[in-house]
């Protein structure tokens, strides 16, 4: 879906470089979850899917070069 | 279905991370290698917030020119700085004004003058067209309600043949009812 996104703004060669799962408890590291937070978490979302909640992943993409010749406004 | 407006989301993520967001260092020490964090100031490493490591994909030379998206404390504008050296540039770009200063004053500390920081939103980035050779971002898309928007300007804002490299967190299955109506989960 991301890298739909990527390319439906005009970015060629989409490419995934890094893809992995991320649960709760690494979550719980960042500042912006507070324990609260993570607790309310806890609760809310099912124990079988609280090893990998979210994903991390890096992208690369490139914005296609001008053709031979071309220049801006050509 | 949206669960905030705009302005709401906007509203709730300017406050969450402009309240004295600073953690141990854990997060960057399980992106970044000793070797990357050897040498920056104390404070961008312990305030990193990103989530993957878009810099480490970017294929930086001497002399580019980089925009960071969503820069937060800077750690990532820093390892870009000190890629693409005193002949390059690198900008960052936060929609708070706490990370803009504080990037500001970590860039300094590193002594990188070629860092410049700017406050702004990424669906509207304060560059004008082909500035850049490379964005990074991490971990800012996803703060966004208007994210296609925010990809567009990163498109319009690199040169021809410029590279993206991005980082976020992307969910694969719907969460639950009760976190997509939570503002703090929405922040964070």
């Amino acid at each position: 879906m991301l890298s739909k996104k990527i390319m439906n703004v005009g970015f060629e060669a989409v490419a995934m470089e890094e893809r992995r799962p991320v649960g709760l408890d690494e979550l719980a590291h960042y500042p912006v979850f507070p324990e609260e937070l993570v607790e309310f978490l806890r609760r809310a979302v099912p124990a079988s899917r609280q090893a990998a909640l979210v994903w991390s992943v890096t992208l690369t993409a490139l914005k296609p070069s001008l053709p031979e010749g071309a220049s801006h406004g050509a | 279905m949206a669960h905030f407006t705009e302005t709401e989301a906007r509203t709730i993520i300017r406050g969450a991370y402009a309240q004295n967001v600073c953690g141990s260092g854990t997060v960057a020490e399980r992106l970044y290698t000793p070797e990357e964090l050897e040498g920056l100031p104390k404070a961008p490493v312990d305030m990193a917030l990103g989530v993957g490591h878009p810099v480490r994909h970017a294929r930086l030379r001497p002399g580019d020119v980089v925009l960071d998206v969503g820069c937060g404390a800077g750690i990532d504008t820093l390892l870009a700085a000190r890629l693409v050296g005193p002949s390059g540039h690198v900008i960052g770009l936060d929609m708070t004004p706490a990370m803009v200063e504080r990037t500001r004053e970590h860039a300094a500390l590193a002594g990188f003058g070629w860092v410049e920081v700017r406050e702004g939103l990424m669906e509207a980035i304060p560059l004008g067209g082909d500035a850049v050779d490379v964005v990074v971002t991490n971990g800012a898309l996803s703060l966004s309600t208007r994210k296609s928007r925010g990809l567009a300007e990163m498109f319009r804002v690199l040169r021809p043949g410029g590279r993206l490299a991005l980082a976020d967190l992307v969910v694969t299955e719907a969460l639950p009812e009760d976190v997509l109506r939570s503002a703090p989960a929405l922040a964070a």
